[in-house]
């Protein structure tokens, strides 16, 4: 029993061996999963925020007054908005479709005299809410730069009657806000997860076509053997890029790592297993290289980007896809990733998230070597 | 053996039909490419365009309560009330809240200080904490917000509330009164269906294209299609061909679907939207093709058709707003049709914008497209060294 | 265009600092089997792709069907049918549909491609697989369909990279049946070939070694200039054994296996057929019978890579 066993693994390892030797030669996949990952974190933690500025808007002064020009001067001042010229209120949808604004001011006429004579005065914003992110911030800041130019006219006369009461906020890891704080993480775990299975969707479906796999068959290696001899390199390889990832994203965006770089290991070798035998899977049973890419580009590419919590939380979705997140493994390395670098959370936090890793990865292996069949047809 | 005599310029038209036919029945032929190429697209579109959702809300917020008054409760109680915030639990101290949101319980916490009811009744001034996870500047955000705005309301309807008692008069009000045009739920699907949608037709054209013409250097056919009079040009569009109807059909199922499942409008010109499908599919197939001419084998090819769809993706507009990208980011970002494809998609569909509004983006993607073709022909030598 | 059908002069290609093939000259004429012979590597194949327009040559010049390979390459590909040494057909389309495209892009449409196309089915027997998905034949039968295609729009030359390798030998017979017909009837055919009994059929051959076209004559001429010794052809039992003593013998030049005998090559005029039989059975070899036979190819063959690179008839 101890002999198979040992020669079972000398015959994983010949396998490793071989296909390390494939992945040297080759450099565009050494690129692929070290260099790559690299440029595109940089590029992607630089682009992706949802932070906006210096937003287009068209205003229009209908009253002409000192007040009413102090009041545009105070939504302009902070740069998060900017005045586009030459705006009438029926011109606001045609730059809303040629995109040359976002939302549309209106100060009515009347306006400083109707603050004089202490009536109600209103200023109408319109949004385009065809870009929903968008204008969610528009009518956010728009929101608190009135109500802070209306507390700077008129809060004198209220504070003598009833004092203001204080909102004191906290905000604990990532106090200036930062998106790549958020995103970065998230990032990673994506870029992550789209090389492990694109690495491995080809290699086997690649063997098939070029008919190297009947020699394979010919030869005493099981199926199991094949598998995992095909996976340690790249699991490897996985792995480097993971310390790569992260560390260039901790320099490059000042990212924390509170926690423990031991739990990352292991939640990152956890998760690689389980992605690049998904990527196995496919090639697996794709036999045939375009299929493999297509179908492990697919089940890839977009269940991490929008079902991993990376860009939108999960609780927000609906039951079903909460549930169908729960196969996603990105979901659980988002999470622990998150928690282990900006909160230093350990094992006792986050144990349900590595057993979901585990068995995602088992289960993956299994289904693999099975569907794995050793004959020709 | 009689001999017909081939016409010795071979005409252009008989080649690309030609080819055509030979690409269409290849594909067709093989099933599970079909699937993949049309049914997942559409799985896809719809399993994400109900997972995709903007809107911070349900912030799940403790309370810590140091004063237990039937005011600080309700004041909490209505905080919580609008939707933004949810209740996720009580704390019973700063330090326990603070726990919490450590192991991610909660994302939030207010802290309402002992004697704040009464403080409140008499008019002195008060201090309420909120505690927040910045994990999710967004989401910190807008939960902070809706606190600030909260007690900001409170203490002016009080203020003014003191005033009318005493029988002075009321100061002047501004209100801000948003109207919220083609859109005014503020829906995430009718925003990023559309993108969705772009986005796996990216994946759908450029890759296949890529590794099409790679795949026949593989497998050695393209010896014997080199050796022909065939035109590099007419092999190139004829390959691109099927997959241009392949991608045109997905459109028009995808915005199909999405008008049924997720009511998103179609206000502008369909013809608008059919040139821009067109300009765009063929830049994608283009670029696929460009990668082709310049790949050994599949997996070269295949590598760099996802070098281009990453980025493309990401940095389209569909997830992140462009505007929000560093200058030098967005000027890249001219370079990619995605980012116009998308611009005409929200357009047309949402706010019924025209050639007159568009003519940009759509003169764009005919650019790239010509150019990126032009390159990948000249590249595409006709022989094998 | 000048009577030769291909001309090629100092035809030169290499790769990095590897010289694939090396200043190559001959001519082949309208109508003529031109046979190609050599071993793997020795530059046939590229010579071939050469010649067809999809290699362009380092140095030197070439001319097929009157157009300059080099500058026009595309004429060229008009005039000339092509039979690579891999398959290369697609195997996931049916036999008719890859008889459509191949004709449709030289420029064949309608009934009259399909007229042709299912005649030239009829000619390679292969009338009864036209639906048949190509990837689904054995190989003998996917080399007559690539044969058929090569034919399609019935050029004038015909380029035959190996067209009957893995082919079973009722198949090749009749595959060469339909060269020499094609000949007869005025096209050229350039075949490479590692069959030496096929190269019989050629009127002339090219022998190349190491890049370098060491021999080109007629099958006859090549014999005579290359192979002047005396052919003797041994048979019996337990022959490989006793071929050592040969050497003892005088006049014994040179001793190869030939097919379940041996080829013993003595000095020309020499009678040894008695002293080769006598040496042999003292070698322990049994009912022995040696006679005198007319040299093969595959003795030049031997001859000519024997004598190395720079080789030169004796």
């Amino acid at each position: 029993m101890r002999e198979r066993l040992r020669r079972s693994l000398v015959r994983v390892g010949a396998m490793a061996a071989k296909e390390t030797q494939h992945v040297l030669r080759d450099p565009r996949t050494l690129y692929m999963s070290l260099g790559m990952p690299v440029v595109l974190l940089f590029l992607f933690g630089y682009g992706l925020s949802f932070d906006l500025d210096r937003i287009p808007v068209a205003v229009e002064d209908r009253d002409h007054t000192e007040q009413s020009r102090s009041l545009l001067d105070a939504l302009t001042a902070s740069g998060e908005l900017e005045a586009v010229a030459g705006a009438e209120a029926g011109a606001a949808e045609a730059l809303f479709r040629r995109g040359e604004a976002l939302a549309a001011l209106v100060v009515p006429e009347g306006y400083a005299d109707d603050l004089s004579n202490r009536r109600g005065t209103r200023v109408q914003l319109l949004v385009d809410g065809a870009d929903a992110v968008v204008a969610n911030q528009v009518l956010s800041k728009a929101d608190a730069l009135v109500r802070a130019e209306a507390r700077r006219l008129l809060g004198p006369d209220l504070a003598d009657v009833a004092p203001p009461i204080q909102v004191r906020v906290f905000t604990l890891y990532n106090p200036e806000g930062r998106s790549a704080v958020f995103m970065v993480p998230g990032l990673a775990v994506y870029l992550l997860a789209i090389t492990a299975v694109l690495l491995t969707a080809l290699t086997i479906a690649g063997e098939w076509e070029r008919g190297s796999m009947e020699q394979l068959f010919a030869s005493p290696v099981g199926r199991l053997e094949i598998v995992l001899g095909k996976l340690l390199p790249y699991l490897v390889l996985g792995i480097l890029e993971l310390q790569l990832v992260v560390a260039f994203g901790a320099v490059a965006f000042d990212l924390p790592i509170r926690g423990n770089g031991l739990l990352l290991f292991a939640f990152g070798a956890m998760f690689l297993v389980g992605m690049l035998g998904q990527g196995l899977l496919v090639s697996v049973v794709a036999r045939n290289q375009l299929v493999a890419t297509q179908a492990g580009a697919l089940s890839a590419l977009l269940p991490s980007l929008l079902l991993s919590g990376m860009v939108f939380p999960i609780e927000n979705m609906p039951a079903v896809l909460q549930a169908l997140s729960r196969v996603v493994p990105a979901r659980y390395l988002v999470h622990a990733l998150r928690g282990i670098l900006l909160k230093g959370n350990g094992l006792d936090v986050l144990w349900p998230d590595l057993v979901a890793l585990v068995v995602f990865a088992f289960a993956v292996i299994v289904l693999a070597t099975a569907r794995f069949q050793r004959r020709l047809a | 053996m009689s001999t017909a005599p081939a016409p010795h310029r071979p005409s252009a038209r008989v080649q690309l039909a030609a080819v055509f036919r030979k690409e269409v029945g290849q594909t067709i032929r093989d099933r599970r490419v079909m699937f993949l190429l049309m049914v997942a697209p559409l799985v896809q579109t719809v399993v994400f365009g109900f997972a995709v959702d903007f809107d911070v809300d349900r912030v799940p917020t403790l309370v810590a309560d140091g004063d237990r008054s039937s005011e600080s409760r309700s004041h909490a109680r209505r905080l919580l009330a609008d939707g933004t915030l949810a209740p996720a639990g009580s704390a019973g101290s700063v330090a326990e809240a603070e726990r919490a949101i450590d192991r991610g319980e909660a994302a939030a916490a207010l802290v309402l200080p002992r004697g704040l009811g009464a403080d409140l009744a008499a008019g002195r001034p008060a201090t309420v904490q909120v505690l927040l996870d910045g994990t999710d500047p967004n989401r910190a955000t807008v939960a902070g917000a809706a606190a600030s705005r909260y007690f900001g309301d409170l203490g002016e309807r009080m203020a003014r509330e003191r005033l009318a008692a005493r029988g002075m008069p009321e100061p002047a009000r501004i209100d801000l009164v948003p109207r919220i045009a083609y859109n005014p739920e503020l829906r995430s699907p009718p925003f990023m269906v559309p993108g969705i949608a772009a986005m796996l037709l990216v994946i759908v054209t450029t890759l296949t294209s890529a590794m099409g013409l790679a795949r026949e250097r593989e497998m050695g056919t393209l010896e014997q299609v080199l050796v022909t009079p065939l035109r590099p040009l007419l092999l190139l569009v004829g390959k691109m061909a099927p997959f241009v109807v392949i991608g045109l059909v997905d459109v028009m199922l995808l915005v199909g679907l999405g008008t049924w499942l997720f009511d998103i409008p179609i206000r502008g010109s369909p013809a608008v939207f059919l040139a821009a499908t067109l300009l765009y599919l063929m830049t994608t197939l283009g670029v696929g093709l460009l990668i082709s001419t310049v790949s050994a084998t599949q997996q070269q090819a295949f590598l760099g058709g996802f070098l281009f769809a990453m980025p493309a993706i990401i940095l389209s507009g569909v997830m992140t707003p462009i505007r929000a990208m560093p200058e030098w980011l967005q000027l890249v970002t001219r370079l990619n049709p995605l980012r116009y494809f998308v611009e005409v998609m929200r357009g047309v569909l949402l706010r019924g914008a025209g050639f007159g509004d568009l003519w940009p983006q759509l003169a764009a993607l005919a650019v790239l497209g010509a150019v990126i073709l032009a390159v990948a022909t000249s590249r595409f030598h006709k022989r094998l060294a | 265009m000048s009577g030769a059908a291909i001309e090629a002069v100092s035809l030169t290609r290499r790769f990095g600092s590897f010289t694939a093939v090396d200043a190559v000259t001959f001519e082949v004429e309208r109508g003529e089997i031109f046979g190609y012979l050599g071993a793997n590597g020795a530059g046939k194949s590229t010579t071939i792709r050469m010649l067809t327009g999809l290699l362009a040559p380092t140095s030197g010049e070439a001319r097929v069907a009157g157009h300059d390979v080099a500058r026009s390459p595309e004429s060229v590909k008009s005039s000339i049918g092509y039979m690579s040494q891999r398959f290369s057909l697609y195997l996931d389309l049916p036999v008719m549909e890859n008889l459509l495209f191949f004709g449709g892009a030289y420029g064949l449409s309608g009934r009259a491609l399909r007229a042709r196309a299912e005649a030239l089915l009829e000619l390679t027997g292969l009338a009864e697989h036209a639906r048949d998905t190509t990837g689904a034949l054995p190989g003998g039968i996917r080399q007559r369909l690539a044969l058929a295609s090569a034919l399609l729009h019935a050029p004038e030359i015909v380029f035959l990279d190996e067209p009957t390798a893995g082919v079973d030998p009722v198949a090749r017979r009749a595959f060469w049946r339909l060269i020499r017909d094609l000949a007869r009837e005025g096209t050229t055919v350039f075949v490479t070939t590692h069959y030496l009994d096929e190269a019989e059929y050629c009127r002339r051959i090219g022998l190349m070694v190491d890049g370098r076209l060491v021999a080109l004559d007629t099958p006859a001429e090549l014999k005579r200039a290359w192979v002047p010794e005396r052919v003797l052809v041994a048979r019996g039992r337990d022959l490989a054994g006793a071929a050592g003593t040969l050497a003892a013998v005088p006049g014994v030049r040179d001793v190869s296996p030939f097919g379940a005998g041996l080829h013993v090559l003595v000095e020309a005029g020499r009678e040894a057929e008695r002293e080769v039989a006598a040496a042999l059975l003292r070698g322990g070899a049994r009912d022995v019978e040696v006679e005198a036979t007319e040299p093969s190819l595959e003795d030049v063959f031997l001859a000519v890579v024997g004598r190395g690179a720079g080789g030169e008839a004796p």
